[in-house]
């Protein structure tokens, strides 16, 4: 396994930083877990920490993929980036602004008043779940996919080889850079403000995420197992074409009760119960071409890139599904199955589609011929066993409190406090387990190729 | 198919799905307006009263958020005035085991939030939160509710109190305030909470003597 060309190098960079905040965000996640049991537990509150649980996970893996990204486009462009230097300048840029924010968010934390409103935009901490970066971090970040975005269609430009993938990553990406947008201005109703969130929240992760998922599973059946790319590519469209036409009206299930009309209740309904079909088919595809594998080398590339197939179908879809009809919906709406849905999804759909990636891409960057999988193996197993147990505890919890919160019309508080109690326990300590995989990962990642191969000795023949 | 249908139709169909949502969109954002109240300067700030704090990474709002404290949509009618603007200044001063921090909310700032959350409760959201089952199911098994009970019910004493798992936990349990409380306190303090409990944040009951009379003896009941 080696590289075709240098400059896919540059993809190690954003690796790395995706690894370190990848750890950043389950320590965070412990102690938000922790703090369930004791509000007080920690120094920052629990929105300071959930926000950088979420942040460290949304920003871990966009450079994830905007290292993978500059791994792709060389290799299907088959020829050198467009530019490395302004590659390595917007990566070091993103390292500076996340650092900025994030310093920004604990600021706030310790110190709310001062978080304070300058132009008619608050300094450090926007408020606005997922996008609480300020306008200013906002502005940065545009800049910084621009000049990503620009470097990439450059070097598909310089021998216009469209493939299928890369023309399909690259429009996934672009309708991720154009969907942020409508989170960067002020409206002053709440029922707008949501209205607008939800097209870059639902958007991303059940639109352009999704697209880009396609193109990487494509690029990682080719890389992996030597499909023929033209079957790669006609279901990769199939896939990522239904993911657009059940995903984008499937919004609608976010307009449920937000102070929005009721017509969708109808549409969001019909067709965010589609969303699974296109997550059913991607698992049917990573399969059927997994059958044809004769010797794989990259064992742990492959092992990863079929549980991110099959994750992505249990978290984003089965779990989404079951409570996405308003019937159900209007009961179960705002509890903790919305937290279990989310922890599952980002892990299947997103968090085993990065390390997939990494798994299937870095052997070359680091021109390793074979390595030892075992510690993937192991990282794979303390990460999903915890993290089923992480969602079946929230679910427990969620039901829980749908039937005494919801139905019988206990307290939001008692039930949290006490009913649910033994699951937060449960679930913090499938936090630690889900940390331990993590661990595992970092190690393997920071020593992948740089330690020789054990090579197993045919044990001695027996007197 | 072809590779080339398959794209096409993928490019063409994600275009025509699109648009099909831009045209709701636009008719939704028209919509709006006419579905909530008029939106004050007192509500926009608060509003940002409600950013600043980033009540959101704590809260839900219409049940978005982040599923660690109560869901504010109706608070403004499920609490008094009085109670609230108290609990956000200093949340542990009127509920001890309050799990929200002081966050130097100022009092302007609380009348702005409580104005802000009055706004959200007028907004129609097509019937959510959904009043819970059983906790309205009146005269269950055929059992005729007291008069005091009624009272009870009507002031909507459970949005803040608990009796026998049932109800709000703003304000003290009440399963076995018969036992604590004699009749003369009980109306004493219905009519005057904060000559009874200094600083108390219960609002005074403003509701016929009969009807105190009636809550106090139901009330003496609860032993």
């Amino acid at each position: 396994m080696t590289i075709k060309h240098e400059s896919q190098k540059i993809a190690q960079n954003f690796y790395t930083f995706a690894v370190i905040l990848f750890l950043v965000q389950i320590v965070v996640g412990i102690i938000a877990a922790l703090q369930f049991i004791w509000p007080d537990f920690f120094i920052l509150n629990f929105n300071t920490i959930k926000t950088l649980h979420i942040n460290a996970l949304i920003v871990w893996l966009l450079t994830g993929l905007m290292g993978a990204t500059y791994y792709v486009i060389p290799e299907e462009s088959e020829t050198e980036l467009w530019s490395v230097p302004l590659a390595r300048l917007q990566f070091w840029a993103t390292v500076v602004a996340i650092t900025a924010v994030v310093l920004g968010y604990i600021w706030a934390g310790l110190n709310p008043q001062a978080n304070k409103l300058v132009f008619g935009t608050l300094m450090l901490n926007e408020g606005r779940k997922y996008i609480e970066a300020p306008r200013w971090a906002d502005n940065l970040i545009v800049i910084s996919v621009l000049l990503f975005l620009f470097n990439c269609f450059m070097t598909v430009l310089k021998t216009k080889k469209w493939t299928g993938i890369q023309g399909v990553l690259l429009g996934g990406l672009t309708f991720l850079a154009l969907m942020y947008i409508p989170g960067m201005f002020y409206t002053k109703s709440m029922v707008k403000d949501q209205f607008w969130w939800w097209w870059v929240v639902h958007l991303w992760v059940e639109g352009a995420w999704e697209i880009i998922a396609g193109a990487l599973l494509a690029f990682m059946l080719m890389k992996v197992i030597g499909a023929k790319r033209e079957v790669l590519e006609k279901w990769m469209y199939i896939e990522v074409g239904l993911v657009m036409f059940t995903g984008i009206l499937g919004t609608g299930h976010h307009y449920y009760w937000i102070g929005t009309p009721a017509y969708w209740l109808w549409i969001g309904g019909i067709f965010s119960s589609l969303e699974p079909i296109p997550l059913l088919v991607m698992v049917w595809d990573a399969f059927r071409t997994t059958r044809e594998a004769r010797a794989v080398t990259n064992k742990a590339g492959l092992y990863y890139t079929v549980a991110h197939a099959i994750f992505n179908f249990v978290g984003a879809g089965l779990w989404g599904v079951i409570h996405t009809l308003p019937q159900v919906n209007r009961w179960t709406h705002g509890t903790q199955i919305t937290t279990a849905h989310g922890h599952l999804a980002f892990y299947g759909a997103y968090v085993l589609l990065v390390m997939s990636m990494i798994y299937v891409t870095l052997p070359a960057i680091r021109g390793v011929k074979e390595f030892d999988p075992s510690r993937a193996f192991q990282a794979f197993w303390w990460m999903t066993i915890s993290m089923i147990f992480i969602v079946l505890t929230t679910t427990g919890a969620g039901m829980v409190q749908t039937y005494m919160e919801r139905l019988m019309g206990l307290d939001y508080v008692t039930v949290k406090a006490s009913y649910n109690l033994w699951f937060w326990i449960v679930r913090a300590i499938f936090g630690v387990g889900f940390l331990i995989g993590v661990l595992i990962f970092v190690v393997d990642y920071f020593k992948l190729g740089k330690e020789p191969v054990r090579v197993i000795k045919a044990a001695p023949e027996r007197a | 198919m072809s590779n080339k249908g398959a794209r096409n139709l993928f490019i063409v169909g994600s275009l025509f799905f699109f648009a099909i949502f831009l045209a709701l969109s636009f008719d939704t954002i028209g919509k709006l307006d006419k579905r909530a109240p008029e939106i004050t300067e007192d509500v926009n700030a608060g509003k940002m009263v409600w950013h600043k704090y980033d009540c959101i990474g704590c809260h839900t709002i219409f049940g978005t958020g982040s599923y660690f404290a109560p869901d504010m949509t109706k608070v403004s009618e499920r609490r008094p005035k009085e109670y609230l603007k108290q609990f956000m200044m200093d949340p542990k001063s009127v509920k001890p085991n309050a799990a929200m921090p002081k966050l130097g909310i100022s009092s302007e700032e609380a009348d702005h939030l409580i104005a802000f959350f009055d706004w959200i409760s007028k907004v129609d959201t097509n019937g959510w939160p959904p009043k819970p089952i059983l906790a309205t199911a009146a005269g269950v098994n055929s059992r005729e509710l007291s008069a005091g009970q009624k009272v009870y019910q009507s002031l909507g004493c459970s949005n803040c109190h608990t009796i026998s798992g049932i109800g709000g936990t703003a304000g003290p349990e009440l399963t076995h305030v018969g036992n604590k409380r004699d009749r003369a306190w009980l109306i004493g303090h219905f009519k005057n909470p904060d000559d009874y409990v200094p600083h108390s944040a219960m609002p005074k009951v403003k509701a016929p003597d009969a009807d105190i009379e009636q809550l106090a003896e139901y009330m003496l009941t609860l032993k």
